[in-house]
């Protein structure tokens, strides 16, 4: 769920009555929101941050292209975010681009937090992470095996599900199943 | 010796091969009798779930995720209800709770045991495999009066389940329990302390806890580098943070942990069947849920620990009947990530017994 859609409501009836209990979990997750922006901004500058969002009280970045491998290496290094372990990686076709997601988590100070990258349908690419977290390695083999998105500077990006000679991607919404 | 000429080879295992336990191949290329490279081919068991989901409304989603990992289908079906649930703010019933914990926990057990008998038999020993299975068969008895199946059980349903206990099913579980627990010293007495299997695990196949967490791996695999890290603790899900249980951890995240990992869980997960027992009411076991699930717009990600680990749902969302996308983050793929850095310096023999514990399950593996 969109931070618009959980704290519409909530503002409306503030308005009207007694300040209205707001769900602790996006307040919690906003304020961890807004101390992430605010080092990746201080670190790379406002235009690092496409997007920023909470989805689904994990807060969310959408990351310039080209930032993106750096971006995780300072989330991961940080010491007061050290996110270091990775639990969930996917790429999805929006059909004007496609999107990659990851999700990772600080055994240290116990938050998520997501990272996103987009890249062109045509010959497009994302820097890899593989050699941020070693658990993009074979994911990201994955998402070009079945999106056909690169990622730049991977060292093994081949086709890991379908064989070498397989024609077209599946999980692009244009791909045609063939009966 | 000198001068003599040595090469190395390449040498192929699998598809079929009983060690791979499905349909997994290596390509292993070896210096005498060492490993110095690997790697593994996957995608022979791919069936495109992924692809297919999209096609499909989330109810008729929940039977192709049996298939995933055919061991434990129920942690599979609680993985993508609990998702469509948390992501529409759909609470289900208390029953229709405890059935799921019930049967997931069950399932838990069966699986494990299916991995001492297996892993055991991988490494030499028949017979631990026969009593293994004969337990494991009573579970899947237990399976068969609640949902009709054996492996597949198409058992969960967004809101609650499909199925009420049968007359008489509540009691039986907890003589199961009271079996299994009778059951579990001899396999301590077939294996644990036998001298051959202890000089063929330990030490063997080590991890660190860093090398785990940054290759993303969950679950036992993670738990036996010494990592406390159990989804069912750290993001309480479903009824789970209302039973008293713990989180077996081993010391070294060699081959012996892991195993020992296993034994140690199963008595866990008697532990919560049993609480889940107790606790269990009578009630509606089906939530009220609009006719067509439709999931708000947007994307959402819960995960449920697994038998092999945290099994995650990634959904996104247009606010249709069917997801736009679905992606399912597997254990047994990531889990199997690092194989080749654990093989690599070791002996041929100790392929099996690395790869064996390191518990994949292949149809999880492609998906």
């Amino acid at each position: 769920m969109s931070e618009e859609n959980k704290k519409a409501p909530v503002a409306e009836k503030a308005a009207e009555e007694t300040p209205a209990p707001v769900d602790p979990r996006v307040e919690k997750a906003t304020t961890h929101l807004e101390i992430i922006q605010g080092k990746i901004v201080s670190e790379f500058g406002e235009a690092a941050i496409e997007e920023a969002g909470l989805k689904q009280f994990v807060p969310t970045f959408v990351i310039k292209n080209e930032l993106y491998a750096d971006v995780a290496e300072f989330l991961r290094t940080e010491p007061t975010l050290l996110f270091n372990y990775p639990q969930c990686m996917a790429g999805t076709d929006y059909k004007d681009y496609i999107e990659v997601y990851l999700k990772i988590h600080s055994t240290t100070h116990g938050y998520d937090v997501a990272i996103k990258a987009r890249g062109d349908r045509d010959n497009g690419s994302v820097p890899t992470l593989s050699s941020v977290y070693p658990y993009c390695g074979w994911e990201e083999r994955e998402i070009y095996d079945l999106l056909g998105l690169n990622f730049r500077n991977h060292p093994d990006m081949r086709r890991i599900l379908l064989q070498d000679e397989w024609n077209g991607h599946p999980l692009r919404k244009d791909y045609v199943v063939r009966d | 010796m000198a001068g003599l000429r040595t090469e190395e080879l390449t040498m192929n295992i699998g598809p079929q091969h009983p060690s791979t336990h499905g349909v997994l191949r290596l390509v292993v290329k070896v210096d005498g009798e060492i490993i110095t490279d690997c790697d593994p081919v996957l995608g022979y068991l791919h069936r495109g779930t992924e692809k297919l989901a999209e096609d499909l409304q989330y109810t008729q989603i929940i039977p192709y995720t049996d298939r995933l990992d055919y061991v434990g289908a129920m942690a599979n079906n609680h993985a993508l209800v609990n998702a469509v649930e948390k992501a529409m703010d759909i609470q289900p019933t208390d029953r229709a709770e405890y059935l799921r914990v019930i049967n997931v926990e069950l399932n838990r057990v069966a699986s494990h045991l299916l991995f001492l008998g297996t892993y055991l038999l991988d490494l030499g020993a028949m017979s631990p495999f026969l009593y293994a299975f004969h337990a494991r068969e009573k579970i899947l008895d237990l399976f068969v009066k609640i949902c009709g199946a054996r492996l597949t059980y198409n058992y969960m349903r967004i809101g609650g389940v499909k199925w009420d206990a049968p007359e008489g099913w509540l009691e039986s579980v907890r003589e199961f329990v009271q079996y299994m627990r009778d059951q579990m010293p001899m396999y301590d007495e077939l294996v644990h302390g036998n001298e051959i299997f202890h000089n063929r695990v330990i030490g063997v196949g080590k991890m660190t806890q860093e090398e785990a967490i940054a290759y993303g791996m969950s679950g036992i695999n993670l738990r036996s580098t010494g990592f406390n890290w159990d989804v069912r603790k750290n993001k309480p899900y479903s009824v789970y943070d209302r039973f008293d249980f713990d989180v077996p951890l081993g010391k070294t995240g060699d081959c012996y942990d892991r195993y020992w990992c296993h034994v140690r869980e199963i008595w866990e997960s008697l532990k919560i069947v049993e609480q889940a027992l107790d606790q269990i009411e009578p009630g509606p076991i089906m939530a009220k849920v609009p006719k067509i699930i439709r999931v708000p717009a947007g994307e959402y990600y819960s995960g449920v620990e697994a038998m092999r680990g945290e099994l995650g749902v990634y959904i996104v969302s247009e606010g249709k009947d069917k997801p736009y996308r679905l992606k399912l983050h597997r254990p047994s793929f990531i889990n199997l990530q690092i194989l080749p850095k654990l093989l690599k310096g070791n002996l041929m023999a100790n392929m099996v017994a690395i790869l064996g514990a390191t518990d994949i399950v292949v149809g999880e593996v492609d998906a």
